[in-house]
């Protein structure tokens, strides 16, 4: 089947809106390649149409089985971005898979307010951690009166607030702030491994895996 | 909603092995990898989320892709399977079949009114 020039518009706006979307995660180098490729099965699925006067319905079929852009970056990023997250654990990999859920989806938002909170509370415990040997009298747990105020670091310390704990802060921030970032990290994996089986879930041709040959 | 999920999971970690038995033989190219797949299984997948697959098969070593330009009305990425591939299909070919055999041996242990 030849496309006319507003079949021919479809399909261009389509493959803009999927190249967008990959190149918003994706080098631009694979983005081109891998959007060429998709370009290249849908207009060797329109060469295999028969010439029909409802030249649309066609188009719109195979774009619908292609499914729509927006899916199909989403299907590139589980299994690029997500998959790499998954399978390293790296902090960085993981962190990057977050930020892009976060921006794009209302799941990924939370979680990643969340999981950001876990990673500024672990991250601030290591930090308590370093900070008390070199200014001792600014980090601990600070007592007015007998009762606890804060924990942390504090410049200047409150007055005539009493900083207790000493050195044993070391240790128990230390345990407490690498206790927090694992458990964050592994939310984090465990939230990504959610997301990549619903969305490999959502996007399986309906009726598929109840169907029998 | 578990039996889907438990579903996906099955589909999902036979789709790799489908997908290098479908290029195990000769080279083939997207579209003709998702035929291959929906004449013999019905791990039927959507067409657009196959490349995705393939990208990442082809990252991880296994396969090989190439564009033949000359061949068909449009130029074709064609995927081989390369050394290292052909080495992990033989390696899941061996789990998939052990693993089958098991679960077989362990369905027949129940009785035929269960099944």
């Amino acid at each position: 089947m030849k496309l006319t020039e507003t079949g021919e518009a479809r399909i261009h706006g389509y493959l803009y809106i999927l190249g967008r979307s990959l190149r918003s995660f994706m080098p631009h180098a694979v983005a081109l390649d891998a959007l060429r490729e998709v370009e290249s099965h849908v207009r060797e699925r329109i060469a295999q149409e028969q010439a029909v006067p409802a030249e649309r319905e066609a188009v719109e079929r195979i774009l619908a089985e292609v499914r729509p852009p927006l899916e199909v970056a989403r299907a590139y990023f589980a299994e690029m971005v997500v998959e790499e997250a998954l399978s390293t654990g790296g902090l960085g990999p993981v962190a990057r898979a977050i930020w892009r859920l976060a921006t794009t989806t209302m799941a990924g938002f939370f979680a990643g307010v969340a999981l950001f909170a876990g990673y500024i509370i672990g991250a601030a415990f290591l930090l308590t951690a370093a900070l008390k040997p070199i200014f001792p009298a600014n980090v601990g747990l600070f007592v007015v009166d007998g009762v606890p105020r804060a924990f942390g670091a504090q410049f200047p310390a409150p007055p005539g607030a009493e900083v207790w704990g000493g050195y044993a802060i070391i240790p128990i921030s230390l345990a407490i702030g690498l206790g927090v970032l694992t458990l964050t990290q592994r939310a984090a994996k465990t939230f990504l491994g959610w997301w990549r089986a619903r969305m490999t879930g959502s996007i399986r041709k309906s009726g598929a895996v109840e169907s029998s040959r | 909603m578990a039996l889907e999920n438990w579903q996906e999971q099955l589909r999902r970690g036979g789709l790799d092995l489908a997908i290098l038995l479908s290029v195990a033989e000769a080279p083939r190219y997207g579209l003709d990898i998702i035929r291959h797949l929906e004449e013999f299984t019905d791990l039927v997948v959507t067409d657009g989320t196959i490349y995705p697959i393939l990208g990442r098969l082809t990252r991880e070593g296994s396969l090989l892709a190439e564009w033949v330009a000359d061949e068909g009305p449009h130029p074709r990425k064609y995927y081989r399977l390369t050394g290292s591939g052909r080495r992990r299909l033989s390696e899941m070919l061996v789990h998939w079949e052990q693993f089958t055999r098991k679960i077989g041996r362990l369905i027949k242990t129940l009785p035929e009114r269960m099944r």
